[in-house]
């Protein structure tokens, strides 16, 4: 049997062997017992164990226990109490009253006089006002422009001479000579770079110009008006500047200055002339009317009554917008009458105000 | 450099422009207003001499009144005027009137001559506006017709101001009722729409039930029970001259509508217990069926273009409402809310139709749209029923009755809004209203 096991079994059995032979024999099993904590106990009987709880008795109840005597009907409790006597304390010192501090005049500034003058100033370039940080920029040799970059610098060629691999002498017939050679045509190599020129260091300023400072501002727009210069290189500069924002001169006074109503004081406007907006009297077919309602404002936020004006209207017939319009017109003009809360100084934001009057939430439903 | 410095403007110019946040006018839009009658003035009309002196208080009295009952205006009592109107063609004082805040003016002016005819003159103001609004009018009636001319005044004004037509220059033929609950005796009689000039058309001996008015308003057609069984009547509201319709034996007609060119009628007709509907030529007496259903179909209106006819059936089981062509046909029905539905009217502006509904033990009046859609229940009570339009589509005005043995049928009006619910003076109790279009 031992014969027909192969190399692979016999060496398995003998190891199996090995091991169980190691355990068994040597010891592996014999492992010290765990530790445990031993109490020792004595069994008694129930009698003892009668006898033991008996010599300990009961607690008595207690009869007599001191008690408080409740008060005598009637008899109030002494309440008195003493008033807590006020805790003097001494006044702080005053000390001498300090002077009130000077009211500081106030100096209106004075307005600044534009120093005007009749003639245009002169604009000059700034010569040495260079920027501070603007490193010098030394003045480096320039190549020729050339549309080709090649190992050197070829010079531009003459206009009339052909381009060629070679530079080349013109020739020209000589009746003198013995040998005739054939009249040849000067030719010259392609102009050339030795070096790419972009078209930033081309047309890039060598230096920046340092921002001029800040104008005086003229006390009175009429006289800024009058200042104007009648300036070619002025007048072109605000012709460019019109251009850019899409207008003439024309458009450019009609649009309104200054910044725009914030959308709280255009809520404000709305609420004024909505409590004004009465829509009860209204026939059916004007509550489906809307009408846009053009009107100019004076500087005191009232309505210029006479610029009251229908734009549009959309939804129903002519006459229910003439009602309509009447409508809108008699809330721009009762709640305008002292003046709607408009923001003076944004003046030229709504000196003209289009309004639509939308009764969509008000019709009968 | 210039060059340069305007390169440099271009761009700030270029950057800035969006910064721009408004283009032109300041723009805003306003979707809320107010809901509020409109205050106006109506000093006593100027009088021409001492016979117009009592006219011209009451005349603008009764304009105050046309007015004021709309629910639409808001008198400023004459206590607190500033301005007194000596005159009928001295300027206003606009500012006396802005003080006030009276936004409309009325001023006018009365003259009664030796054979007792009375002249009007009136004048309308947009006080905040500052000018007049439309132009002077004057009328010429007689002293007896006072009230009617006080009337045509109003209609003016509320052409004017809201801008449609007015509804007070109109009457109203209704069935007054008087006695006890058990044994109320009920008459036809005609009035103004404001409850005054009261007529009775017929007497107390039979019941009559549903006048209605026609077209012209000369004539009214109603249902009275005086041969015993309910018979179709023409009234001549001039004369009082009256003739049966529909007399077949054995049947019962009711429920009469004149048709907008009042050449013919719909009615009801009843048959072997059962009702359809039926439309009489009223030159020829020709009755033609329009409808054939084992139902009940009545309280038929036609349309303002007499192209459709609305009714009342309950070939669903509970009464609703349905339209169909005014020559007959396929009838479609166009409510479906709960509860019963009854008493269709068309608007004299055809865009809705005012009904009565039953739902929940109570009583609307309500509006829909022609097609059954916006539905709007307009009134709620023990009983209301029987609506009827204003000329201009604006008023209903309906019974409302009360409950208990000692309940009573009174007129009530309401605006479309469902707003101004008001109860229509009259002497007696009063049901079955049916509104006549304005009076030449």
């Amino acid at each position: 049997m031992w014969a027909m096991l192969d190399t692979g079994q016999k060496v398995s059995a003998v190891g199996h062997v090995g091991f169980l032979a190691v355990a068994i024999f040597g010891g592996t099993f014999n492992a010290d017992p765990l530790p445990f904590q031993v109490t020792e106990v004595t069994a008694i009987s129930a009698e003892e164990y009668a006898a033991l709880f008996e010599a300990e008795p009961s607690p008595e109840a207690v009869a007599n226990v001191d008690t408080p005597e409740p008060p005598e009907a009637g008899q109030a409790p002494d309440l008195s109490a003493t008033v807590d006597t006020d805790v003097t304390q001494a006044a702080p010192e005053q000390s001498a009253q300090s002077e009130p501090d000077a009211t500081p005049e106030v100096v209106e500034p004075a307005p600044v006089e534009a120093e005007v003058s009749d003639e245009a100033p002169v604009l000059q370039p700034p010569s040495e006002d260079v920027a501070v940080l603007v490193p010098e920029i030394a003045d480096e040799a320039r190549p020729e422009d050339a549309p080709r970059v090649a190992p050197e610098t070829i010079a531009q060629p003459e206009p009339d001479v052909l381009i060629d691999d070679v530079d080349q002498a013109a020739t020209t017939e000589d009746d003198t000579a013995e040998q005739v050679e054939e009249a040849q045509e000067e030719t010259a190599r392609e102009a050339a770079s030795e070096r790419i020129v972009t078209e930033a260091d081309d047309a890039a300023p060598a230096r920046s110009l340092r921002p001029q400072a800040r104008p005086t501002r003229p006390s009175e727009p009429a006289e800024a008006e009058e200042t104007q210069t009648a300036d070619s290189d002025n007048d072109a500069v605000e012709d460019a500047i019109a251009a850019a924002l899409g207008g003439t001169d024309e458009t450019s006074q009609a649009a309104p200055s200054g910044p725009p109503l914030t959308s709280g004081e255009k809520d404000a406007l709305r609420v004024a002339v909505q409590e004004c907006w009465n829509v009860g009297s209204l026939s059916t077919d004007a509550l489906n009317t809307t009408v846009i309602v053009a009107v100019s404002m004076l500087e005191d936020g009232r309505p210029n009554t006479g610029s009251i004006r229908m734009l549009s209207a959309s939804g129903g017939s002519g006459a229910a917008a003439s009602q309509a319009f009447e409508a809108a017109r008699r809330a721009i003009i009762r709640c305008g009458a002292n003046g709607f809360p408009l923001p003076v100084e944004k003046y030229g934001q709504w000196r003209d105000i289009e309004i639509t009057f939308n009764p969509e939430n008000m019709r009968i439903r | 450099m210039i060059r340069l410095f305007m390169c440099l403007c271009l761009a700030v110019a270029v950057l800035a422009s969006p910064l721009r946040a408004q283009e032109g006018p300041l723009r805003i839009e306003i979707t809320e207003g107010v809901i509020a009658p409109l205050p106006y003035a109506v000093p006593s009309f100027v009088p021409g001499n001492a016979a117009a002196s009592e006219l011209s208080a009451n005349i603008a009295r009764v304009i105050a009144s046309d007015l004021n009952g709309t629910g639409l205006f808001r008198q400023i009592p004459d206590a607190a005027h500033i301005s007194r109107v000596t005159s009928f063609a001295s300027p206003v004082q606009f500012s006396d009137w802005k003080a006030i805040n009276a936004q409309a003016l009325i001023v006018g002016a009365v003259d009664v001559d030796a054979t007792g005819r009375v002249t009007v003159r009136f004048r309308l103001f947009d006080v905040f506006a500052g000018q007049e609004l439309g132009q002077g009018l004057q009328l010429v009636g007689t002293t007896d017709g006072w009230r009617r001319i006080a009337h045509k005044v109003a209609d003016q004004v509320y052409r004017r101001l809201p801008g449609e037509s007015g509804y007070f220059d109109s009457r109203v033929v209704f069935v007054s009722e008087t006695g006890p609950k058990g044994s109320r005796q009920k008459r036809l009689a005609i009035m103004d729409y404001d409850g005054a000039n009261v007529t009775y058309l017929t007497d107390a001996d039979a019941l009559v039930l549903a006048p209605r008015f026609s077209p012209l308003g000369n004539k009214v057609l109603y249902t009275s029970y005086e041969s015993g069984e309910p018979r179709i009547y023409e009234l001549e509201v001039g004369s009082a001259r009256r003739r049966p319709l529909e007399s077949q034996a054995g049947t019962m007609s009711f429920a009469p509508r004149f048709a907008p060119d009042g050449r013919s009628l719909v009615y009801s007709l009843s048959q072997s217990g059962n009702t359809d509907l039926f439309r009489m030529d009223l030159g020829t007496g020709r009755s033609d069926r329009l409808t054939s259903a084992p139902s009940i179909e009545t309280a038929p209106s036609f349309s303002p273009d007499g192209g459709q006819i609305v009714f009342e059936s309950d070939r669903s089981g509970t009464p609703q409402i349905y339209v169909m062509p005014a020559a007959g046909g396929e009838a479609r029905r166009i409510s479906f809310g709960q509860g019963r539905y009854g008493t269709p009217v068309w608007s004299p502006r055809g865009d809705r139709i005012a009904v009565t509904k039953q739902s929940k033990g109570r009583f609307h009046i309500g509006v829909m749209r022609t097609d059954g859609s916006e539905e709007r229940l307009r009134t709620a009570s023990f009983l209301d029923e029987g609506p009827t339009w204003a000329p201009n589509g604006r008023v209903i005005m309906f019974t409302r009755e009360t409950q208990g043995e000692q309940g009573s049928s009174n007129l009530y009006s309401v605006d479309i809004t469902g707003r101004n619910l008001r109860q229509v003076a009259t002497s007696t109790g009063a049901s079955d209203p049916a509104w006549s279009p304005l009076q030449e």
